[in-house]
């Protein structure tokens, strides 16, 4: 083939051997170029978090109706459920701090409440959160849990702290003196209200939250949580095992015998029973009288700590390690 | 060649006939001093040899591997059939191989970590305040009782609960870390299966992976790879014999590989090299260019005998003269192609690279010159050994070599080989970096270390460890709630990656402590405030343990942590997320008080081997082609030569990249050698063909018949050594290591495109273009052979 460019003259040979010349060159160059400059630039699998992750600890769980359900937890998580705990979503909260309470006036208006006095408010189902205006001092400010009664949230927290918010969320006041005290949670029925903390102080008010009288009581295990089911009946519980239980608004409290050991961390009532939760899978029940209590554990070898419980129709949401939906005695764990 | 060099060589040989009982008594001399130190070369696996040189990873690694854990991790599992771990007999066999690891050799004593070492603790609130104590150390928990507290223990500590007790109670697992330096895979391996051993059964069953027992069943696979080599020899002898049917065809060859072997390793002693079990097979890559060049100056010595050659000297003299040009191209080639590969920063390629380079230049002696002074003690004539004659099996390939070339058929199998060439370079962009499927790529799926490392990562976290170590800028930079909310964070943000199975640091330990002096309030499992609170934590959790039970999550004076994390496999690819996916949390969330560094561990060494095996590959292909190009153009005095030549050589490497994204083995530490030395290895064939051409030309101009006279003679020494190399190299897939029998696979397809580039594909080449440098221009023709010299 080359014999056949001798038509074409010199100049064409002169131009193939220019060309064999330069083509080793040219390759070799290339791949030496390749070689010392082309970084091992694979391409990268992208890596989308689930909703719900493995590390993730939800302290609180709220399900403003049948089907929605809110969760907030550590590292600034918040999660929604639209299908009844089917499937959960997460939304955008703008912190990384530990998240602790959350409540829901309706499914487009909620409030958490975390560390360092953060408390954020939506009003829209929770596409943006938005920093509230939070009275903060100089301790940490760490709040624990958030309820609303009668279309008011009031959060509650260490050094005393109890706040009120009567626009939604979007700004707090003080409703009581700071005070070297958690309080770890609130209950309101009408103008009927009760606060619970630690060394075991209970709190009632009359007013509406206006002012607080404490309750006499041995009791000196700090105490977890607080439910009424009516104006008269009642049941606190807290750290190893204590449950109180009070038959006349508050005024006075009796302890009963204690179902457990393990510390339980939440109680209420839903409409057919008390039921409680608590460290290592312990759920303890009782009837309406609150005499009885049984313990066991959630399910089967479940052994997660669990910080709090909320009814939605025939279902019960659990938050703490994990978030879980209780269905019919049957626990699923949202994200295994 | 011009005819004055034809001379020189000729003189030289008829030299060194003349000579030739001093010529083979030196070379024995030699040999044999060489086998003697030959034999004292060390068999066995230097991970610290696989570890790039001077990559950053590599260098954290090795300042960090005594406190947060290196490469050299074995994780021991127990698992039981019915019930749970929380069983007498069960805990017995963790406490009794927790003991046993103290004593086996090489292992770092402080870390060996189990429910029943002193390391894991649990820690509670008393009445003395916060105390941390072993949950199961030193005495075994005596009657139910205490196994319900034991229990209890591990249900309540998520860094227990999960990482080293399965979710659902029937599996724990036992982890010890190795000294780097001096281990001695081989007898840590037996101490280690030997404890396996008495504690497998009454239904709890032993699982154990990490490199050492890796290395250790590499090793305890010696003998068989011992046995497949002899085995492969002894085909080889077998084959030659066969298709040569004369015994200086079949010893002789053999002879070349020998001593150039011998040779070779007794250089690596020399040297101060080891051999590593796992890179044999390479050594029948380099075998194969002895074998190769000593069947050339055979058969060529056949032809001149056949040919009426005076003597069997005269036919060993012309044998060697006419073929020391391509032999000599050849070596030099090679060489020079296998040496470039010491530019790679990998101290065991660094290694090979030398050895090969010295095997190579050996053949000089133990091919060009032994098989033609041996060749001279040969009586012509005689019969053939055994009556078997393929030979016209052998011609008639060769005759439809020339049949392709010589007819249209060669325009095909040009267009054919373009467009392989071009499918093939294609899809060699698939060719995956790192290992290329779950498991160890050494052993085969099914072997019990795969199953046993498929086992432990279904129920625990992930077997293969990375840590990332967390610089602070001063003391006590641990402490700051700014550092250590950034490493939750970032273990977070790392754990989203479904291969990461899980992740441990200072920051997963202080909410615990944390917790308990709260009443064990889960609300605060988290961490301090500010740096005196969770200086406070950290001491608490110190408080009561050995110096160094901390080590690695921290130092002493919390200036450098670590975050470790564990993953399910160490594929190329979950290694390179990883790695982008740590640089991007780094670039997204800096924080002023510490910096994040990659990478310790398995994990992080394998990260830092990917990284520079990609870039040294091309960087070897680029030079080898580099080599090869000034040799040919030297050679031939013309640059058209050396793109002559590249082809084969391009083609090979595409090709078998192809075969290897095709058949998933990735290229990795343990290919590479393979893949490495075989750059340049492609091209020996050609040069004899081409040569051969080039050679017939100098006594007759048509070039027609210059081909098929090269094909019948060059040809059938190529041909003979491509079905003797690739039938005994096939031997290897029988091996037990998957890695031997797919490198042998490797070597079998590498041999046959050579060849089959050197039959087919290059006459084709030389007949359609008549590039100058064979058949000559006008300006340079060949120059006419003068009628040969008596000797």
């Amino acid at each position: 083939m080359l014999h056949s460019l001798k038509q074409f003259g010199s100049g064409a040979r002169a131009a193939v051997n220019v060309v064999t010349s330069a083509l080793p060159i040219a390759i070799i160059g290339g791949l030496l170029y390749a070689g010392f400059f082309v970084k091992a630039e694979a391409v990268i699998n992208k890596v989308e978090p689930k909703a719900v992750e493995r590390r993730d600890n939800f302290f609180s769980v709220v399900a403003p109706d049948a089907q929605i359900a809110w969760a907030a937890g550590t590292g600034g998580k918040i999660v929604r459920s639209d299908d009844g705990g089917r499937t959960w979503h997460r939304q955008d909260s703008t912190t990384l701090e530990n998240l602790q309470g959350i409540a829901a006036w309706d499914a487009q208006h909620a409030v958490v409440a975390g560390n360092h006095g953060v408390v954020l408010y939506t009003s829209d189902g929770g596409s943006t959160w938005k920093h509230a205006q939070v009275p903060k001092s100089d301790n940490p400010n760490k709040l624990f849990r958030v309820h609303i009664f009668d279309g008011v949230a009031w959060a509650v927290g260490e050094f005393g702290s109890l706040l009120r918010s009567d626009d939604k969320g979007a700004t707090w006041t003080r409703a009581m003196e700071e005070k070297d005290r958690a309080w770890n949670d609130v209950f309101f029925r009408g103008r009927l209200g009760w606060l619970v903390g630690e060394f075991g102080t209970v709190m009632r008010s009359t007013d509406g939250g206006a002012t607080w009288s404490e309750t006499a009581l041995d009791n000196k295990v700090s105490l977890m949580g607080v439910d009424f089911r009516d104006d008269l009946n009642g049941v606190a519980v807290g750290l190893t095992g204590t449950v109180l239980v009070t038959s006349d608004g508050g005024q006075t409290w009796r302890e009963v015998a204690r179902p457990t050991r393990e510390h339980l961390l939440d109680i209420a009532w839903d409409e057919k029973r008390w039921v409680a939760v608590g460290d290592k899978g312990v759920m303890v029940t009782s009837d309406a009288a609150a005499n009885e209590w049984k313990a066991a554990r959630i399910s089967e070898g479940d052994v997660s700590w669990r910080t709090q419980i909320t009814r939605a129709g025939d279902r019960h949401y659990v938050a703490g390690a994990n978030l879980a939906v209780l269905d019919g005695g049957t626990l699923t764990i949202v994200g295994r | 060649m011009k005819n004055e060099t034809f001379s020189k060589v000729e003189r030289l040989f008829a030299t060194l006939i003349r000579h030739r009982a001093w010529v083979v008594l030196t070379v024995a001399v030699m040999t044999a001093f060489m086998g003697w130190l030959a034999s004292h070369v060390e068999v066995k696996t230097v991970f610290s040899d696989l570890l790039p040189k001077n990559h950053p990873y590599v260098a954290v690694n090795q300042r960090f591997k005594s406190t947060f854990g290196g490469s050299n991790m074995v994780s021991i599992m127990l698992e039981v059939k019915d019930g749970t771990i929380f069983d007498p007999a069960v805990l017995a066999k963790v406490q009794k191989i927790t003991v046993g690891l103290q004593q086996v050799d090489s292992v770092d004593t402080y870390q060996i970590i189990s429910i029943a070492s002193k390391k894991i603790k649990e820690v509670r609130a008393s009445t003395e305040g916060v105390e941390s104590r072993p949950i199961m150390w030193p005495e075994l928990p005596k009657g139910p009782a205490e196994i319900a507290v034991l229990k209890e223990a591990v249900l309540n500590n998520p860094l227990i609960y999960g990482p080293y007790v399965s979710m659902d109670l029937k599996a724990t697992l036992i982890t010890a870390d190795f000294l780097d330096g001096d281990i001695n895979y081989s007898r840590a391996f037996d101490q280690i299966m030997s404890l396996v051993g008495q504690a497998d059964g009454d239904g709890v069953m032993v699982r154990v992976v990490g490199e050492p027992v890796l290395y250790g069943w590499v090793n305890f696979y010696l003998d068989e790879t011992i046995r497949i080599f002899f085995a492969a020899i002894a085909s080889l002898v077998i084959i030659l014999l066969l298709i040569t049917r004369t015994w200086h065809g079949t010893v002789l060859p053999l002879l070349a590989g020998v001593v150039s072997a011998i040779w070779a390793l007794g250089a690596a002693r020399l040297m101060g090299f080891h051999l590593d079990p796992l890179v044999i097979v390479v050594a029948f890559l380099i075998t194969a260019q002895a074998i190769s060049n000593s069947v050339q100056l055979i058969s060529r010595y056949d032809d001149e005998i056949a040919q009426g050659a005076r003597s069997s000297a005269a036919a060993a003299v012309a044998s060697a003269k006419n073929l020391f040009k391509p032999s000599m191209l050849a070596i030099v080639c090679d060489a020079g192609c296998v040496l470039v590969v010491a530019l790679t920063p990998i101290p065991m390629l660094e290694k090979i690279s030398y050895i090969g380079t010295v095997w190579i230049l050996s053949i000089f002696v133990s091919a060009l010159i032994l098989t033609p002074v041996m060749l001279s003690f040969f009586r012509p004539g005689g019969g053939p050994v055994h009556p078997i004659n393929i030979r016209p099996v052998l011609d008639a390939i060769l005759r439809t070599c020339a049949g392709i070339v010589t007819t249209r058929m060669r325009y095909v199998v040009l267009g054919l080989t373009g467009i392989v060439f071009l499918v093939s370079g294609w899809y060699a962009f698939n060719l995956k970096v790192g290992d290329a499927n779950p498991g160890s790529p050494i052993l085969w799926p099914d072997s019990s270390y795969n199953q046993d490392a498929t086992d432990i990562n279904r129920q625990f976290q992930g077997s293969d460890r990375m840590f990332v170590v967390v610089a602070g800028k001063e003391k006590g930079a641990l402490r700051e709630p700014e550092v250590l909310a950034s490493m939750a964070n970032f273990q977070r943000y790392m754990e989203a990656q479904p291969e990461v199975g899980g992740s441990i640091s200072l920051a997963d330990i202080l909410p615990q402590v944390r917790r308990v002096l709260r009443e064990g309030n889960p609300m605060y499992a988290e961490l301090g405030n500010d740096a005196a609170e969770n200086s406070e934590l950290t001491y608490m959790f110190v408080s009561g343990s050995d110096p160094g039970d901390m080590d690695r999550y921290a130092d002493a004076d919390a200036r450098n942590g670590a975050v470790t994390l564990f993953f399910r496999d160490h594929q190329g690819e979950t290694i390179r997320t990883a790695v982008a996916r740590v640089q991007d949390y780094v670039a997204n969330n800096p924080i002023e008080k510490a910096e994040y560094l990659l990478a310790g561990g398995l994990v992080g060494v394998l990260a830092a081997v990917n990284e520079v095996i990609l870039a040294g590959q091309i960087e070897a292909i680029a030079l080898a082609l580099l080599v090869l190009v000034v040799c040919c153009t030297v050679t031939y005095r013309s640059t058209v030569a050396g793109v002559f030549f590249m082809i084969p050589v391009m083609l090979s490497n595409t090709i078998t990249f192809s075969y290897m994204a095709l058949n998933d083995i990735g290229m990795n530490i343990n290919t590479l050698p393979v893949v490495a030395l075989g750059i340049g290895l492609g091209v020996d064939y050609s040069f004899y063909i081409v040569d051969g051409i080039r050679e017939e030309l100098h006594h007759n101009p048509n070039v027609e018949r210059a081909i098929v006279k090269a094909l019948s003679s060059a040809g059938r020494g190529v041909l003979v050594t491509a079905l003797t190399l690739i039938t005994s190299v096939g031997l290897w897939s029988f091996s037990s290591l998957r890695l031997q029998a797919d490198m042998g696979l490797l070597i079998a397809l590498w041999l046959f495109i050579s060849a089959f580039s050197a039959l087919f594909i290059m006459p084709a080449i030389v007949y359609v273009f008549r590039p100058a440098f064979v058949v000559g221009s006008k300006q340079r023709p060949i120059e006419r052979a003068e009628p040969a010299v008596v000797v």
